[in-house]
């Protein structure tokens, strides 16, 4: 059943997507940082105030994910932010997430090259997110 | 008792705490991609002396252009700094025309024996394949295959 985006059910399905994914496990192995997601508010889209997603994330395991305010999200090692229709260009695979990175389209904060050593796990991480049926603020 | 004036320490040497900066861009506001490569560089070259040492032994212009999202970016590397410009800017030793997964890639090749990237394990075989079946392209590698393989260890972060 589809689930309203950036909700406490999402983040638990978006959890249990990454924690299925082998390809994830194998891909993130080794890594052990808190990872922000910051989406940022378009009212005009139907959805009006900024949220921030914390996914704690540690050796290939999605340990929690939870959705909160921004400034918690802004507290992680790593963090992602972008406007709202951004986030679900990614999800529904409009927008590939390493071309938006690389267009300034989502801006990152964090050290570049362990970013970098692990691109698969975060291609793989983006694949989980278009796997969770969503229902999107602004659809009709 | 210590003196803690500017005077001259005998045998010591003062190790500076800061980074020197090595990155400069070229333009006002640099695209992204070129503020993520120079960041990247920058990072490796801090991280790693080896990288230090190929850094400051390298002197060439070399492109590199994202085929899926047409852009680019010229990091003309200088013996010790590098200025990156927006965009493919002319005199360029080699130039890299690639999809951005496998720009991505190309960091992830891991190095191995004499300095040598690795293209034998998982990224270095799609790295080669992509390389065979012309979606990664390298003008200028005749006559310049050390200077791909300096860029290469620089870009790495393995």
């Amino acid at each position: 059943m589809a689930v309203k985006f950036a909700s406490e059910e999402w983040a638990r399905q978006f959890k249990d997507e990454v924690n299925r994914s082998s390809v994830y496990k194998a891909a993130a192995k080794g890594w052990k940082w808190p990872v922000g997601l910051v989406v940022e508010a378009e009212p005009d889209k139907n959805f009006p105030e900024s949220v921030g997603i914390v996914m704690d994330l540690f050796d290939g395991e999605a340990r929690d994910i939870k959705v909160g305010p921004v400034s918690e999200a802004q507290k992680c090692d790593f963090v992602i932010t972008a406007p709202y229709t951004r986030w679900k260009q990614v999800a529904t695979k409009e927008l590939d997430a390493t071309k938006g990175i690389l267009q300034g389209k989502l801006k990152m904060k964090g050290d570049l090259p362990t970013i970098v050593r692990y691109t698969k796990a975060s291609q793989e991480m983006t694949e989980c997110t278009t796997r969770v049926p969503v229902v999107w603020p602004d659809a009709n | 008792m210590h003196d803690a004036g500017p005077g001259r320490m005998a045998r010591r040497k003062l190790r500076a705490k800061t980074r020197a900066k090595l990155v400069d861009y070229a333009d006002g506001e640099p695209s992204a991609f070129a503020s993520m490569l120079g960041g990247l560089i920058e990072a490796n070259v801090h991280g790693s002396e080896a990288k230090q040492r190929d850094f400051d032994s390298l002197a060439a212009r070399v492109g590199i252009w994202v085929t899926d999202i047409d852009e680019g970016v010229t990091l003309d590397f200088k013996k010790g700094s590098l200025v990156v410009h927006n965009g493919l800017q002319p005199k360029r030793s080699i130039t890299i025309r690639a999809e951005a997964d496998t720009v991505m890639n190309l960091s992830n090749l891991k190095i191995g024996l004499f300095g040598m990237p690795v293209y034998y394990d998982e990224v270095g075989r799609g790295v080669a394949l992509k390389l065979l079946r012309g979606r990664l392209k390298i003008d200028g590698l005749v006559g310049n295959l050390a200077t791909l393989n300096t860029v290469t260890r620089i870009f790495s972060v393995q």
